[in-house]
């Protein structure tokens, strides 16, 4: 399993620049084009599309044994990280940057929860349908769902409000989220590691 | 920590047994199994190596930890 595991991930990391480069053959060559293309084009398209298949498939079987199996996690995602521990002081400093990473991860986490939970709504309704003579409203709330929900029609007789600031969550998408947690976890432990390394030879015990 | 426990300061004395023996960091970081960047660590006073590690250099020198560490309080 080891064996197979090095092999597929050798495969996967070898394969990557092959998948950027037939997906730029792949948006050069539109799909309108390739139907009126010469035989070998179109072959080499389908041939792209089964690569394609692979490496996706590959890395999910991937993604799922990095979950599962601690030696592979070790194996790849340590060289990924740059985490080094040759020897006990590695490990300390390596223990030490990985609650910073973690607790400035889980911080970070609880900040963008309460930007997604939050809703403010800033607007104005039309003077025949003021409330108390007043026109302009705030409209504070927090909104919570288990699921991606879906765009909800508006009711017929929903007021004809005009936002001056509305705010329902977080206005970026969730890979976007996952991408930049991902970013961050490698970057603060990378930051954290050299900083402590630098206390560590110059100035004294931290 | 508690409050009552003064501050102690690990100090050692391994520079100086090193240029005894004639011995750079990097071939006593290889000889104890650590990497250079712990032994230069552990000189300036920046890292206490663990209890292994410390009987591993006083086996080195062919002495007690006793002459290597001691421990003193720290003035605040």
């Amino acid at each position: 399993m080891k064996r197979l595991d090095s092999i597929l991930l050798k495969v996967f990391l070898y394969g990557l620049p092959a998948v950027v480069a037939l997906a730029v053959f792949s948006y050069s060559y539109g799909l309108g084009i390739i139907n009126h293309a010469a035989g070998h084009v179109k072959l080499l398209y389908n041939f792209a599309g089964f690569i394609f298949a692979f490496w996706m498939m590959l890395s999910i079987y991937l993604s799922v044994r990095l979950m599962v199996s601690g030696w592979f996690r070790d194996k790849a995602l340590a060289k990924l990280t740059f985490m080094r521990e040759r020897d006990e002081r590695e490990v300390v400093l390596t223990g030490k940057a990985t609650k910073t990473t973690f607790l400035t991860s889980l911080a970070i986490l609880i900040f963008l929860f309460c930007l997604s939970c939050f809703q403010v709504s800033i607007y104005r309704v039309p003077p025949e349908k003021a409330l108390n003579g007043k026109t302009g409203f705030v409209s504070l709330g927090l909104g919570f769902d288990l699921l991606e929900r879906s765009a909800q029609a508006k009711p017929d007789d929903a007021i004809q409000k005009n936002d001056i600031l509305s705010y329902t969550g977080l206005p970026v998408s969730s890979t976007t989220v996952i991408l930049v947690l991902i970013l961050w976890q490698i970057i603060s432990y990378n930051y954290s590691m050299r900083r402590l390394t630098k206390c560590m030879e110059g100035n004294g015990p931290r | 920590m508690s409050k009552c426990l003064a501050q102690l300061k690990i100090v050692n004395r391994l520079h100086i047994l090193r240029a005894e023996h004639r011995i750079t960091q990097e071939q006593l970081a290889k000889e104890v199994g650590v990497t250079r960047a712990t032994i230069v660590a552990i000189e300036r006073g920046g890292y206490n190596p663990s209890l292994e590690l410390a009987f591993r250099l006083a086996r080195y020198f062919q002495t007690d930890i006793n002459t290597i560490f001691s421990a003193e309080e720290e003035n605040k």
